[in-house]
């Protein structure tokens, strides 16, 4: 695998740039002050994250947040006479054993993770019927491995609420079963992402199913974690000049304790593609 | 407004302002019994007011049902802090934990809850209200 190899063909912006907290022993359900705790770091990642792509012009603790009309945070930058902010867009999503931030240049982003190992109380199919479009509860259906599917189920979920975060409007603006995410397995390129060589790259896209036509302009990332997590992120996309073909995305993976500590892990197998990363 | 004729009148009236805080811990609304009575009443009522307290929200039996199935879901003890003021995200569930939560109150109570108003759903009360709202519809 070689991801360092890929950032030298990317062009500029938009990037992708994502700090990753490593996993602590925790319970699977925080409450009371663990819930504080982690309120207080993802607090924390954010400010210190969005401060680092002022090129540290801005203080973590001066920054300004607001909340669009559906409750969505954003920074809420400060006018400056001498400084045009850049247009910063955040997302965060957290576990009891990680906490997750996605910043973008210029798109919305959504970004959403979830334990690998994540078991639901109900049935899988009964549960995909009930909230998923049928395209998605006929590919759920067609795996036979139990567990493959309840993979595949949770990949899906990831991905429908990263899709419904980036929209920044709610999961009741956009039900579940409005939209439909298709993985397509693309056409073989000259380097692999995946730690199977063999297998295919699989594209990721998004189709409504109401009226609204929201989809056109979203792209997807699907990557596993510090090998516990899965996590989707969407973001939109950007046409090259000449409106060929998309920009594709430029990757920073941080793994990052706030003010303490801070690597980069991209090319490490903390941070492992599975879909969407195309060029 | 009540009004109960016979040796003594008492009137019935709520107030908002002082039992807002008392409603809101335990979901109830309640009212107040001020008594106004001659003095030759023999209970000695007069002046004195007693608070009695009327449930206008979900069944308490409703509300169990849903602390129940909130504690599987979660995966928390029997003798755990549920109740009608908890609030979801308090006791630890995300999400996916919400829409589960949901989904088992529908098999448990027969309903079927529109996408549109997961969202509102913040507290075990807010469950319960919901799930008595769309039983009464259904029967309509």
């Amino acid at each position: 695998m070689n991801i360092h190899g890929l950032q030298r063909n990317f062009c500029s912006a938009p990037t992708t740039l994502l700090p990753v907290q490593l996993p602590t022993r925790m319970e699977s359900h925080l409450c009371g002050d663990e819930l504080q705790k982690r309120a207080l770091l993802a607090r924390a990642l954010v400010r210190t994250t969005i401060a680092r792509y002022t090129n540290d012009r801005v203080d973590p603790r001066s920054l300004n947040f607001k909340k669009n009309g559906y409750g969505k945070p954003e920074v809420e930058w400060q006018i400056a006479d001498d400084w045009q902010p850049p247009a910063l867009q955040f997302n965060i999503s957290h576990t009891s054993s990680l906490i997750a931030c996605g910043v973008t240049v210029d798109s919305p982003i959504g970004i959403d993770v979830e334990e690998k190992q994540r078991k639901l109380k109900h049935h899988i199919l009964a549960f995909a019927r009930r909230y998923f479009s049928s395209h998605e509860v006929e590919h759920l259906t067609s795996i036979s491995d139990i567990e493959i599917q309840r993979q595949q189920f949770i990949k899906l979920w990831t991905l429908k609420e990263a899709y419904v975060k980036a929209l920044g409007r709610g999961f009741s603006a956009s039900p579940f079963k409005t939209f439909t995410i298709q993985l397509k397995a693309a056409a073989k390129r000259g380097i692999y992402l995946s730690r199977d060589v063999e297998s295919e790259i699989s594209e990721i896209s998004v189709d409504s199913l109401g009226s609204e036509n929201l989809t056109n302009n979203w792209q997807f990332l699907l990557l596993e974690l510090a090998g516990s997590h899965y996590a989707a992120i969407c973001m939109q996309k950007h046409n090259t000049l000449g409106g060929k073909g998309n920009v594709p995305i430029k990757l920073t993976a941080r793994r990052t304790i706030p003010l303490v500590e801070d690597e980069c892990v991209l090319g490490t197998s903390a941070v492992v593609p599975i879909s969407g990363l195309t060029f | 407004m009540a009004a109960i004729t016979g040796p003594s009148s008492i009137s019935v009236r709520s107030r908002p302002h002082q039992t807002l805080a008392l409603s809101r811990a335990n979901g109830l609304k309640p009212v107040s019994l001020s008594c106004y009575g001659r003095s030759s009443l023999s209970f000695g009522l007069q002046q004195r007011s007693a608070q009695l307290r009327v449930s206008c929200a979900a069944k308490p039996d409703t509300v169990d049902k849903v602390c129940k199935i909130v504690r599987k879901q979660l995966a928390l003890p029997d003798d755990s802090a549920v109740s009608g003021e908890s609030k979801f995200s308090a006791l630890g569930a995300d999400s996916l934990d919400t829409v589960e939560i949901v989904m088992g109150l529908e098999e448990e109570f027969g309903i079927s809850v529109e996408e549109e108003s997961v969202q509102s759903i913040a507290t075990v009360q807010d469950a319960a209200d919901l799930i008595e709202k769309l039983i009464e519809k259904n029967k309509a």
